[in-house]
């Protein structure tokens, strides 16, 4: 099972499947089948949005209707053969998902069960709209006209072969897009959208991509389905129970396996017909809805959740040789490699950065203290894109990254560590390091990021915990991992944002000698932190923060005994 | 025998998953008493503040008041046992009024038919929030949130107020205020544990102090003392070498 | 262009209709703005309400009565509910598809037990009305509007000026703050889930007295209650009440002045507009 790849078991399957239509089996038996291969594709191609990247849609019934009718209206009011009116149909519902997509993807607040809301209340207006114009009118629409393409030798049989070539095709686009980088990145923005933005995925774009990708084969399957079933009416076709049972199919199944949603769309088909056959439909539905609420409560991650293979495909692991690092090449000589001028932000009116002014030289450590509260965080934040800023320039060699988006500082060669770690929860170790790797600023391809990620994986002494989750590992594993990630896009400059808080003395001395390495090997390092013998030990240069602005700055240990200095971190005793 | 401790904390531990917040912390706070715990940042010092209010679980270890265990009662029962906390950032219920959230620190049994009285209290104390008892509390500047919260934690009647970093974010005029205030009402008899980034400031006002550095108690004594140990020196300004 | 008469009695029937979806989003509005909890079992839990109404009516049981014997019993479901939410640490998103997962279930039951023949419930009171001038005024919608008012404003007020109320605002807004003052956060939140699927029973005694039942129909409220409920705002009392009865005359004015048909379209455009331009998490 291990050695053969899944695109081998989908072939494999359709010839099987193909095969059984030789067999003439009766065509109530067809027509079932065709039935379990129309929900594999409705809820596999939703999961591939809404499983991978964590955006349930309740609005996959809009897209299966915007297909439906699009085939309805072509076949019928413009006699075009049945066939052609496919790819219009997927055409009509991607551009529907990907209209929608643009204006809601850009919105944060509207993730989750907004998002979920937001997708069911589109449905609803596209109901009505459908069922107040000339696409329906209201009293349905027949397609029993519409001649079916002469495919097999009964019209049981062609809807079973169109079915199952269907269910092949979504399969495959559903386990290639789960093996690819866009996959990857989809994973991450379930874990962790801004986090993933900041470490390059263009997250926008490929939420469109994964939604434009999911409707269209939604749609696709909406005109086959409308020439099936030959009468739609706008209460059937934009019904609520879709996108109920597609959620349900795919969880029961497993939303992080490419294969989750078809096996719970089988199981719940069968289910659902075997106690309609035995003359209780309605016992049936009971059952399936204690079986989602018994997955919801016990096995979140679904039937096939434990076996879901590695999002972004898996390379060969290849030994890795503890090799000297080498040197990050240099490039525009002359201009600091950051500069920040006047830069500005606040929180609800509280200024968290008041004007600050500093500049990073190529090659420095530079320190960057400040009692707590002074904007050490908020400055890495506006700098590697997580915030906006409110006002100043941010100079990256001298071209402004201010206005840029976070995926694209990271391609400029910016990467930052987190105060608290926020690894990727369900990727591995190793798949947390490969991720910058991929979409950083050399955009490694797959076998490459994962040799990169398992050099500094050794690099940071993880590489025995590769296959781990980060769960697993304990606070001073957490911080190293995070160090691995920072630097596995080969940054130009890294930001470390308190590396060393709740670590071990011993512990801390391995984090020095490793921070030194790295710059050795031609890397820039902002260094924010509290423990001072650290900042002493490493920095070349330091930045004192205080409620928002630079109030001194110089060589480390003249610095800290300047009297402003000190009175901004123990502060002034009062008689 | 000496008078059992108002607050008596013995080897205690709190851990979020794998990672250990608190290691064999033994402390103690007699009645009346005003101590501080002071360190650096990550030390700790908010899970032990935590720990103490009952919004921390601890591991490991006893912690008692007045010999009476609090390890396995629920969040809520510690107020009951006369404990109240300022925690670090404040945390008002920033949607309702100055008075509301005043009065919900007079919630448990025992505080609510005092709580005129205790409100005419705190607003004797802090007078400025007199005119604003009907304004949304999310609306105060942050020296007047700290008053709502300090009167908050007031109304509830403690024996022992707990106060998590409170200078955070503030003004020095009004840190300054601040702290003549928790003086005095230690003056009055409650004890106070305070946690504190501003050494100078918590080590006037503390009778006794201690130093918390990684997750467990590295000196105790009195200020002065401490003052002239170099442990606090190093900790924050990275001094190398004794004094 | 219709007359005054016409619009009169459509503006009327919009109330009525408003303060049903009022009624049913009180329970929903309140759990998912202060509970963290998306209770999609709500609407089932209501039917099941109004299939129990017209069940004790076919004893002879006046629905007033079956409303005492039903709002206790549910307030016990919602304590159950509560339970199992705190138990299983179940998060809000994942409380949507459990409580889906519940309706499916409570709608089969109802369905196997009643079938999904049309059910009317057999009272004096459904076909009861009141004339003044060219109007008429359904009692069922006038003691809807009754009860959607009473309860909107007891919670309302509940809320605001009683110690109870507050410390429940109080724990839904920080609960761990909270319970360090004394408060009892999980107590509270069983009481809370208690009274919302109480409502939840109300609502159903409403329904069965307003309309012929059929199990399917459960479907049919979920978009516009939640198109209510997130207009009014989450967890306010009154808001969806008022965005319920808006609706409802938006929507019973659009059907006499156009087509009966483009009236949803009023509320889920609503609803869309309100989720892209709400400033902050609503």
């Amino acid at each position: 099972m291990r050695g053969v790849p899944a695109p081998v078991w989908i072939v494999l399957a359709t010839a099987a499947f193909g095969a059984l239509a030789l067999f003439h089996l009766p065509a109530f038996y067809e027509s079932f089948i065709y039935l379990c291969f129309f929900w594999v594709v409705l809820a596999t191609s939703w999961n591939i949005l809404s499983g991978y990247s964590g955006y349930f849609s309740f609005g996959h019934a809009a897209f299966f209707g915007a297909g439906a009718y699009t085939t309805a209206t072509l076949a019928n009011d413009f006699d075009l053969p049945f066939l052609w009116t496919l790819p219009a149909a997927a055409a009509v519902a991607a551009l529907l998902g990907v209209g929608i997509g643009a204006v809601v993807f850009r919105m944060p607040r509207l993730r989750g069960e907004l998002f979920a809301l937001l997708t069911l209340a589109v449905t609803f207006v596209l109901a009505t709209i459908v069922s107040n114009t000339r696409l329906d009118g209201g009293p349905g629409v027949y397609l029993s006209g519409v001649a079916i393409p002469r495919i097999a030798a009964s019209p049981s049989t062609t809807f079973y072969l169109m079915g199952l070539i269907g269910a092949a095709a979504t399969l495959w686009i559903a386990q290639a897009v789960h093996a690819s980088k866009l996959g990857l990145g989809l994973f991450a923005i379930h874990d962790d959208e801004d986090v993933a933005e900041v470490m390059g995925v263009p997250t926008f774009g490929y939420k469109i991509a994964a939604f434009a990708l999911s409707c269209g084969l939604a749609g696709m399957a909406g005109g086959v389905q409308a020439v099936f079933i030959s009468y739609l009416t706008t209460g059937e076709t934009f019904s609520i129970i879709l996108p109920l049972n597609v959620v349900l199919m795919s969880v029961l199944g497993g939303t992080r396996h490419w294969l989750g949603p078809a096996a719970g769309a089988v199981v719940v088909t069968i289910l659902l017909y075997a106690f309609t056959a035995g003359g209780h439909p309605v016992a049936g539905r009971a059952i399936v809805g204690l079986v989602l609420i018994a997955v919801i409560l016990l096995m979140p991650s679904g039937l096939l959740g434990r076996f879901a293979p590695r999002a972004g495909g898996r390379a060969r692991r290849r030994a890795v040789a503890r090799a000297a690092i080498e040197p990050i090449p240099a490039e525009v000589e002359g201009a600091p490699l950051l500069a920040v001028h006047g830069l500005a932000k606040s929180f609800s009116g509280l200024k968290a950065l008041d004007g600050v002014e500093l500049e990073v030289r190529r090659g420095e450590i530079l320190g960057l203290v400040g009692p707590n509260g002074s904007g050490k965080s908020t400055l890495v934040n506006v700098v590697s894109g997580h915030y906006a800023r409110d006002a100043g320039r941010i100079l990256c060699e001298g071209r402004d990254i201010g206005g840029l988006g976070a995926h694209r500082i990271a391609h400029a060669g910016i990467a930052r560590t987190y105060q608290i770690p926020r690894p990727f929860a369900h990727l591995t170790v190793l798949q947390n390091v490969a991720l910058p790797a991929r979409f950083g600023r050399l955009a490694m391809d797959r076998h490459r990021a994962e040799s990169e990620a398992m050099h500094w994986l050794a690099f940071t002494g993880l590489d025995s915990k590769a296959d781990a989750l980060p769960q697993d590992l304990n606070l001073h594993q957490r911080k190293f991992l995070e160090l691995a990630r920072a630097l596995a896009s080969r940054p130009r400059l890294l930001l470390l944002d308190e590396v060393l808080s709740g670590l071990s003395p011993t512990e801390i001395d391995h984090a020095i000698e490793t921070v030194r390495n790295i710059r050795d090997a031609g890397a820039t390092i902002v260094f924010i932190e509290h423990v001072m013998r650290a900042v002493m030990e490493l920095t070349d240069r330091i930045v004192v923060l205080d409620q928002g602005k630079v109030i001194a700055e110089g060589k480390p240990d003249e610095v800290m005994r300047r009297e402003h200095v000190v009175t901004a971190y123990l502060g002034r005793p009062h008689a | 025998m000496p008078n059992a401790p108002l607050l008596e904390a013995v080897g205690i531990g709190v851990a979020y998953g794998l990672a250990t917040a608190l290691r064999d912390v033994t402390m103690r706070i007699e009645a009346g008493e005003l101590v501080c715990v002071v360190g650096p940042n990550g030390a700790g010092k908010t899970t032990l503040i935590n720990a103490i209010a009952g919004l921390n679980r601890i591991n490991a270890g006893a912690l008692r008041i007045d010999g009476i265990d609090l390890a396995h009662l629920p969040a809520h029962a510690f107020c009951q046992h006369g404990i109240a906390v300022v925690p670090e950032g404040r945390h008002l219920f920033t949607s309702m009024t100055v008075r509301e959230n005043l009065e919900l620190g007079a919630y448990r049994a025992g505080a609510r038919k005092e709580r005129v009285r205790q409100l005419d209290r705190v607003l004797s104390i802090y007078p400025i929030l007199r005119e604003r008892l009907e304004t949304p509390s999310g609306r105060l500047s942050g020296g007047q949130q700290q008053m709502v919260a300090i009167g908050r934690a007031l109304m509830a009647q403690p024996r022992l107020l707990l106060l998590d970093e409170p200078s955070l974010g503030l003004a020095p005029t009004i840190v300054l205020d601040m702290f003549k205030v928790v003086r005095e009402v230690n003056r009055a008899g409650m004890a106070v544990l305070i946690v504190e980034q501003n050494v100078a400031m918590a080590l006037e006002v503390a009778t006794r102090a201690y130093v918390l550095e990684e997750g467990h108690i590295v000196a105790e004594g009195v200020p002065a003392d401490l003052l002239r140990q170099p442990h606090i020196r190093r900790a924050y300004l990275g001094e190398s070498g004794p004094d | 262009m219709p007359s005054a008469a016409l619009l009169g009695q459509s503006l009327l029937s919009g109330i009525f209709v408003g303060a049903l979806y009022g009624l049913l989003g009180l329970g929903l509005s309140l759990s998912w703005g202060m509970l963290r909890q998306i209770n999609l079992a709500h609407f089932a839990l209501a039917f099941l309400g109004a299939y129990l109404t017209y069940q004790l009516g076919l004893a002879g049981l006046d629905p007033f009565l079956s409303l005492l014997l039903i709002a206790p019993a549910f307030f016990l479901v919602g304590i159950a509910l509560h339970w199992i939410f705190d138990r299983f640490k179940v998060s809000p998103f994942n409380s949507l598809l459990l409580t889906f997962g519940l309706t499916v279930v409570v709608e089969s039951v109802i369905q196997g037990i009643w079938t999904a023949d049309f059910r009317r419930l057999d009272s004096p009171y459904t076909a009861l009305k009141f004339h003044i001038g060219n109007l008429y005024f359904p009692f069922a919608g006038l003691l809807t509007l009754l009860m959607a008012v009473a309860l909107s404003v007891a919670v309302w007020a509940l809320l605001r000026y009683t110690d109870l109320g507050k410390a429940m605002r109080a724990a839904a807004e920080d609960a761990p703050i909270a319970a360090a003052f004394g408060i009892d956060t999980v107590a509270l939140g069983r009481m809370l889930s208690g009274l919302c699927a109480a409502f939840a029973g109300v609502a159903g005694v409403a329904i069965a007295l307003t309309y012929t039942l059929a199990p399917s129909q459960i479907y049919s409220w979920i978009g516009v209650v939640f198109a209510a409920v997130m207009i009014g705002g989450l967890g306010k009392p009154l808001g969806p009440l008022l965005a319920g009865i808006a609706i409802g005359i938006s929507e019973a004015l659009t059907m006499a002045v156009t087509a009966p048909a483009w009236a949803p379209l009023v509320s889920f455009s609503l609803l869309i507009v309100v989720l892209l331009t709400r400033t902050r998490r609503v």
